[in-house]
């Protein structure tokens, strides 16, 4: 067949991984945002009193005025949902038993995208109070995914 | 031409290094704070942004531009990034030119940054996809052999050693070791050096070539009456010059870079300049390899054809030769993070002009330098003209 036509057996996903990959540094404030939850299961942002702005996750500058941010803070482990999405379908398209809930949590004046689980479907909506639920302390490897996920709290 | 004046009046500079902690953001922050700081202004001051970077793979980050604005001081402001290869970092700030001499802004910060750890094992595999898919790639061509052939044609045709070619790497990277940012400065280091060093891909070998490199640098571009508010040594754009030769690695002439001379006939039109020989007083033409910078003294005609490498050999070229070439250090001794390093020789100029060079001064209160880069598929040439007078 041509090359120009579609080829009807290309793979709907590609699985494994391409043999390109990228080593990363988390960066002089990524890499005390990440301790933080590693190490004592605290989320951190950092403030700028000029713009007003707590950011979430902590910044190295304040990007409106190039600052330096020297003030970091514990904003806590709950924030509210401030949008989500129901992810019916696995990347390689097949369907899920139970959607998959993502949403985008509110922290300081940022937030965290994350993962929503304990939670019942019906319960879900936005401004709903969602609480960080941590990996247990052993397992905590400098990641993102150190959170587990985040689940329905009270205030 | 109706354009307006434009002057530098900022610079600021990472240190460059193997492999940094700091993200491409943070390195692009850290980069624009220290030229606002230069020159006492501030982001509320700069009305637009100016980015330059490489390859997006590079920092193994998608949109790239968009990735580093914030560390760039873009936000809520108008911004663009641009990207001509390795030509970029001498762009960049053409781009903060014409930004200013058209009239639509009267302050501009311009920033560029490459963070080439990120990518595994090595920064080389951004490249493998740059060549023609269907004539080169099956040869599985690396830029190291591809310059290596370039480098063998030149020292063909005019008749050049290897030993000719190695003071130039000696003298960038002594220049270096004067250098606060420089990753590779060596004030001992000797043409037996380089020629014993690891031999990669006949006739480079290891000490031929810059390394990879993580970095930062920026500029402030303003005009002509911002500058006098802020600054009493404004450095002047005099003339920018940029060009391009075919696609086709295999129809140009691997012995001269004429899309450099084109580029930089543009640049001394603009500039007034008729003999640069004697009009220029100091040179900063892009070495990623050591016959690089020969290869572009040539075609900036600052040396005739298969000559350049007598300046080094002679003297000429060295800091207090009659023609300082690389007092920076060039990429050969400071180090390569792409386009941080063609604006790094931008600032170099920006620094010798204002005599605020420190150990890398070059005597004589130079009045005039050129900064160029090459890049794209090898066949850009960017160049750049400052000088004390608008």
């Amino acid at each position: 067949m041509s090359l120009l036509e579609r080829y009807p057996n290309a793979p709907g996903a590609w699985l494994g991984e391409l043999p390109i990959t990228s080593r990363y540094t988390a960066g002089l404030a990524g890499e005390r945002f990440l301790r933080a939850i590693k190490d004592d299961g605290k989320i951190m942002g950092s403030r700028c009193d000029r713009c007003g702005i707590t950011y979430v996750p902590a910044r190295q500058f304040c990007e409106r005025c190039l600052d330096e941010l020297d003030e970091w803070l514990d904003v806590g482990t709950k924030g509210e949902v401030y949008t989500f999405t129901l992810l019916f379908e696995n990347l390689d398209g097949t369907a899920r038993e139970e959607p998959e809930v993502v949403a985008f949590i509110r922290l300081g004046d940022g937030g965290l995208v994350h993962k929503l689980d304990e939670i019942h479907l019906d319960d879900l909506d936005i401004g709903m109070l969602v609480e960080a639920v941590f990996k247990p302390e052993t397992e905590r490897q400098g990641s993102i995914l150190d959170i587990a996920y985040f689940r329905p709290t009270s205030p | 031409m109706g354009m307006r004046k434009v002057a530098v009046v900022g610079a600021g500079m990472t240190k460059f290094m193997r492999r940094a902690q700091e993200t491409g953001k943070e390195l692009s922050w850290q980069a624009a704070r220290m030229a606002l700081a230069s020159c006492e202004m501030t982001l509320d001051d700069i009305q637009a942004v100016c980015l330059g970077t490489a390859p997006d793979a590079f920092d193994s980050i998608h949109l790239k531009g968009e990735y580093l604005s914030d560390g760039a001081g873009a936000w809520g402001k108008p911004y663009m990034r641009s990207y001509v290869g390795g030509g970029t970092g001498v762009f960049a700030p053409i781009q903060g030119w014409y930004h200013v001499a058209s009239g639509l802004f009267d302050a501009v910060l311009v920033v560029c940054e490459e963070k080439m750890s990120s990518f595994y094992p090595h920064a080389q595999g951004a490249f493998l996809t740059i060549f023609d898919h269907t004539t080169e790639r099956p040869l599985k061509p690396n830029l190291l052999w591809i310059f290596a052939m370039e480098m063998n044609r030149y020292m063909q045709t005019y008749g050049i050693s290897k030993e000719d070619i190695a003071h130039v790497a000696v003298k960038n990277k002594r220049n270096a070791a004067d250098h606060p940012c420089a990753l590779l400065g060596n004030p001992d280091i000797t043409v037996e050096d380089v020629l014993n060093s690891e031999l990669l891909a006949w006739p480079v070998n290891r000490l031929d070539v810059s390394p990879v490199s993580d970095g930062a640098v920026a500029l402030v571009m303003v005009a002509e009456h911002v500058a006098k508010r802020v600054t009493d040594k404004p450095v002047w754009i005099q003339g920018v010059g940029w060009s391009l030769d075919t696609a086709y690695w295999t129809n140009r002439d691997l012995a001269y870079p004429r899309y450099v001379e084109y580029a930089a006939r543009m640049a001394y039109e603009m500039a007034g300049i008729k003999e640069p020989r004697k009009e220029i007083n100091i040179v900063e033409p892009y070495d990623p390899f050591d016959y690089k910078e020969c290869h572009h003294l040539e075609g900036l005609l600052l040396a005739d054809r298969g000559q350049a490498p007598q300046l080094a050999i002679d003297g000429v070229s060295l800091r207090d030769g009659d023609m300082p070439v690389c007092p920076s250090g060039g990429l050969l001794g400071v180090g390569n993070p792409i386009a941080a390093a063609g604006l790094m020789k931008v600032a170099e100029i920006f620094w010798q002009l204002r005599g605020e060079a420190g150990a890398r001064q070059v005597p004589g209160q130079p009045k005039r330098g050129l900064a160029q880069a090459w890049g794209d598929l090898m066949q850009v040439g960017t160049v750049v003209i400052m000088g004390t007078n608008p």
